[in-house]
């Protein structure tokens, strides 16, 4: 039978061509400089074509994520052959792959967002429609119209991994590519359009004057909750849940969910885990928010406000992505030597202070070299995306290039494939509950709940010596 | 078992209930009503910046720009909202390469030898060299302050953008020659945007002297502007918090990020006596909540009433709109301004709403290409108290 990328990126073998770390700086450096030579071309507002305006760069950087995830995670790399994939030399398959990835990406920007939904359904998914609104400006009509695409973007970049990740593609996982592929994209672009219409569809039902009581619910029903009207609230949860699905995928190995035995029963529990997960560090970096800088104000712009510091929510959010990718891809997903909880929790832990360490260089130096400007809340300022372009460049370097030059792909034989699914299940087993696993759980639970409100009491005092943006 | 796997049982179990007990608690208490405990009580400073009996205002100018449309396709032109405001091209600093190709440097080059005093041949060579010249206007207020003894004081608030435009204002409402008499005695600027200090050249024409105070954070474009215009008076640079000017006023510097690369704004306070705080301000960049919860906290003020409001209040300046500007319409009223002149960067939608919301909104005349009876316009004055 003719075989595409199923199983691909497990079954391949990234041999070092060098010892020691130098591998991963090197592909780290290059990496780096790619994202700084893309950023100057695409996005950066002194750059060429400037599209960081910000809504346009940021709904194009979005897409192109989901873009890959289709092409890699939903559709297997089909129609390539897995002859091709594992022969073709990285730098022409990662040129034709990002190529094809962003001709999808205009067509469906260009073709279906705005050509068929904003001619034919939503005009504010069209900014030619928008500008025939009295008053509306041309600038303004794309960021709205690029507002709404980049919205509905921020769900499908949650859901399309989430129904491989927690879902495991069920119940199509035993089709062949392309009805796979097009089961899941259909279902998971389905439900990313009734979330779509629930969470952000009010929000863009009170951008125009007056209210469109008679399209979306108005004020929207999350008001009081929230201490706004802004969708940004949901933006705040929806980008955890794409943070918590990679953070499952990659640094947790899908534990602990993959301890359940039931098919289902996993499915389910780790596809609303992921959510709850994902609800846990909405609540919690929002309260992060108020005890460094204060109670919010209703009202009130910037970093007072509570739109913004929801928004800020999914901002922090991302910053705990770039390390975690970087341990998976460019590490090995270090450590290994240990049980799987303790793996977990080692590279959880070096992937929080990861992202606070990039979290503090990115708002000390970013608007020395990437054009935005100086401070958290400016309204232009939106740290997810540089943080996702990079993210993109290193998903085009490791899923389309097998790491190029740090790394050799070699196919795995069909008994390594054997041993790793041995070692995989073996490391599963390895988890099982035993009295001194139960005493240990509870005091872990104790120790978690002592080291959060510790983290809480501590926090105020760390940020005050940090002191990030002097004099903010 | 042995004691090994015993240990490694627990370990496992230990780093499984970390996760477990830490996301828990994450999602249980961090929205919860309990979190609130953890929030300090802000203690009120209540400083005392003293009183005055009245403040008027003369809108010198509160057109920035005259065509929106024509703003905003620079803008999306030049690459949007975070590019330099010096690299626009737009004038003074014109270098005739067009849109988004411009630079302090060439621009003020052009121009330097005829300022302050040559200002039509200025303008000449840049309304050449410059992108949209006739759509530049600005943004000036004169503020008077009558002291508790009924002595006045003059202050300028911003001094525009177009050197032609501005020179009419001043000219129109008299500032020319309260400048050349000297009795102006300071001008405040809000900040660096182009609407509001660019102008700079047309008040030092007739006062080179003059006191001026800037936020902390002007670019070394905008500092080097100032000395560029031929200033020879004194330049403060006022830190980030209250400073106190004469009694009964103060001005107040917030460390905010700003479009088009400006960092900074400064923002004036009086306290009225027998009415309360008066906000005076160019765009309120930082939100008028904000500056009245921080002169919640900051400062003492007559019967601790928010009493008016004048100025920018920076909400749909490009006539955009945005949830989030809702909540500002909402919440305003909990204020309890009994004066609101808004204008400029306000948004004239925003203004509407708030008069549908039934605030006290002070309107205008409509002159002096102020486009809405909604805006205290060009030319139209407010007395507090």
């Amino acid at each position: 039978m003719e075989r595409f990328g199923e199983g691909y990126l497990e079954e391949r073998k990234l041999v070092k061509r060098w010892g020691g770390p130098i591998p991963a700086l090197v592909c780290l450096a290059l990496t780096l400089a790619v994202f700084y030579l893309t950023w100057w071309v695409f996005q950066d507002p002194r750059g060429v074509m400037r599209m960081y305006t910000p809504y346009v760069g940021y709904m194009y950087c979005r897409w192109w994520l989901i873009m890959m995830i289709w092409m890699v995670y939903i559709f297997n790399y089909w129609p390539f052959k897995r002859k091709w994939l594992e022969n073709t030399h990285p730098l022409i398959k990662g040129t034709v792959l990002t190529i094809i990835s962003a001709v999808i990406l205009v067509v469906l920007i260009k073709g279906f967002f705005e050509g068929l939904l904003g001619n034919f359904g939503l005009a504010y998914f069209n900014p030619e429609q928008l500008e025939k609104l009295p008053g509306v400006t041309s600038f303004f009509a794309i960021e709205y119209a690029s507002l709404a695409i980049l919205m509905f973007a921020a769900i499908a970049s949650w859901l399309s991994p989430a129904w491989v990740v927690a879902m495991e593609e069920a119940p199509w996982q035993k089709l062949t590519q392309p009805a796979k592929g097009f089961s899941i994209l259909i279902m998971t672009f389905f439900l990313s359009m009734v979330i779509y219409f629930v969470t952000m569809h009010p929000h863009m039902g009170i951008l125009y004057h007056p209210w469109q009581y008679f399209t979306s619910i108005a004020p929207p029903y999350w008001e009081q909750f929230a201490d706004t009207v802004s969708g940004n609230f949901h933006i705040s949860w929806i980008m955890c849940c794409t943070v918590v699905v990679w953070l499952v995928e990659t640094i947790w190995e899908r534990y602990p969910f993959n301890l359940i035995k039931n098919d289902w029963a996993r499915r389910f529990t780790a596809f609303f885990g992921i959510i709850a997960i994902a609800l846990a560090m909405h609540f919690f970096l929002y309260f992060a928010q108020e005890l460094t800088w204060g109670e919010a104000i209703r009202g009130t712009r910037r970093a007072f406000a509570p739109d913004w510091r929801w928004l800020h929510v999914g901002e922090m959010a991302i910053f705990f992505l770039v390390p975690a990718l970087f341990i998976t891809f460019y590490c090995d997903n270090w450590p290994r030597k240990y049980s799987m909880p303790v793996n977990v929790l080692i590279r959880t832990v070096l992937a929080v202070l990861g992202a606070a360490v990039v979290y503090i260089v990115y708002y000390k130096t970013s608007h020395n070299f990437l054009g935005t400007q100086k401070g958290f809340s400016h309204p232009q300022q939106f740290p997810m995306i540089p943080m996702i372009w990079l993210v993109n460049i290193w998903l085009v370097h490791n899923w389309f290039m097998d790491n190029w030059p740090g790394w050799k792909m070699v196919p795995k034989t069909a008994e390594e494939i054997e041993a790793d699914h041995a070692a995989h299940k073996a490391a599963i087993e390895d988890v099982r509950w035993t009295p001194k696993f139960g005493a240990g759980l509870t005091a872990g639970a104790v120790m978690g709940v002592a080291f959060y409100f510790v983290t809480v009491w501590a926090l105020p005092g760390i940020y005050a010596a940090i002191d990030i943006i002097p004099g903010k | 078992m042995s004691d090994n796997m015993n240990r490694r049982d627990f370990l496992k179990g230990a780093a499984t209930g970390v996760g477990v007990g830490l996301l828990g608690a994450m999602g249980l208490y961090s929205y919860s009503p309990l979190r609130k405990s953890h929030f300090e009580q802000a203690e009120r400073k209540g400083t005392d910046i003293g009183m005055c009996r009245s403040v008027k205002v003369t809108n010198v100018s509160e057109t920035s720009w005259f065509d929106n449309g024509t703003l905003m396709g620079d803008i999306k032109g030049a690459g949007g909202l975070l590019v330099n405001q010096y690299l626009f091209n737009w004038p003074p600093f014109g270098n005739g390469k067009g849109l988004g190709k411009g630079s302090y440097e060439e621009g003020i080059a052009q121009i330097k030898h005829l300022l302050p005093g040559r200002l039509d041949e200025a303008w000449d060579i840049i309304k050449g060299n410059s992108v949209n010249p006739d759509n530049a206007g600005g943004y000036a207020a004169l503020v008077e302050v009558e002291e508790m003894s009924g002595n006045k004081r003059k202050f300028l608030l911003d001094v525009g953008w177009s050197y032609k435009w501005c020179e009419e204002c001043f000219k129109r409402e008299g500032v020319d020659k309260m400048l050349e008499n000297k009795e102006i005695e300071a001008l405040f600027f809000s900040h660096e945007h182009f609407d509001h200090f660019w102008g700079l050249p047309v008040a030092l024409k007739y006062d080179p002297e003059i006191t001026i105070y800037i936020p902390e954070g002007f670019y070394p474009e905008g500092l080097q502007y100032i000395k560029d215009c031929g200033h020879k008076g004194k330049l403060i640079t006022v830190k980030p918090g209250l400073n106190q000017v004469i009694p009964g006023m103060a001005s107040y510097v917030f460390s905010i990020p700003i479009i088009c690369r400006v960092y900074g704004e400064q923002s004036l306070y009086f306290n009225v006596a027998e009415k309360g705080l008066v906000s005076v301000t160019g765009c309120c960049h930082q939100g008028i909540i904000r500056f009245a919860e921080t002169a919640y906290s900051e400062i003492k003020y007559e019967n601790d009433k928010c009493y008016g409001i004048y100025g920018g209040l920076h909400i749909s300046p490009f006539e955009d709109w945005d949830p989030k500007y809702d909540d500002l319409v909402i919440s305003l009223g909990d204020y309890g301004f009994e004066h609101i002149g808004c204008n400029h960067c306000t948004g004239v939608l925003c203004a509407k709403k708030f008069i549908s919301a039934g605030y006290p909104v002070v309107k205008g005349t409509a002159r002096f290409r102020s486009k809405d009876t909604a805006y205290l316009g060009n030319g139209d004055t407010i007395t507090f108290g």
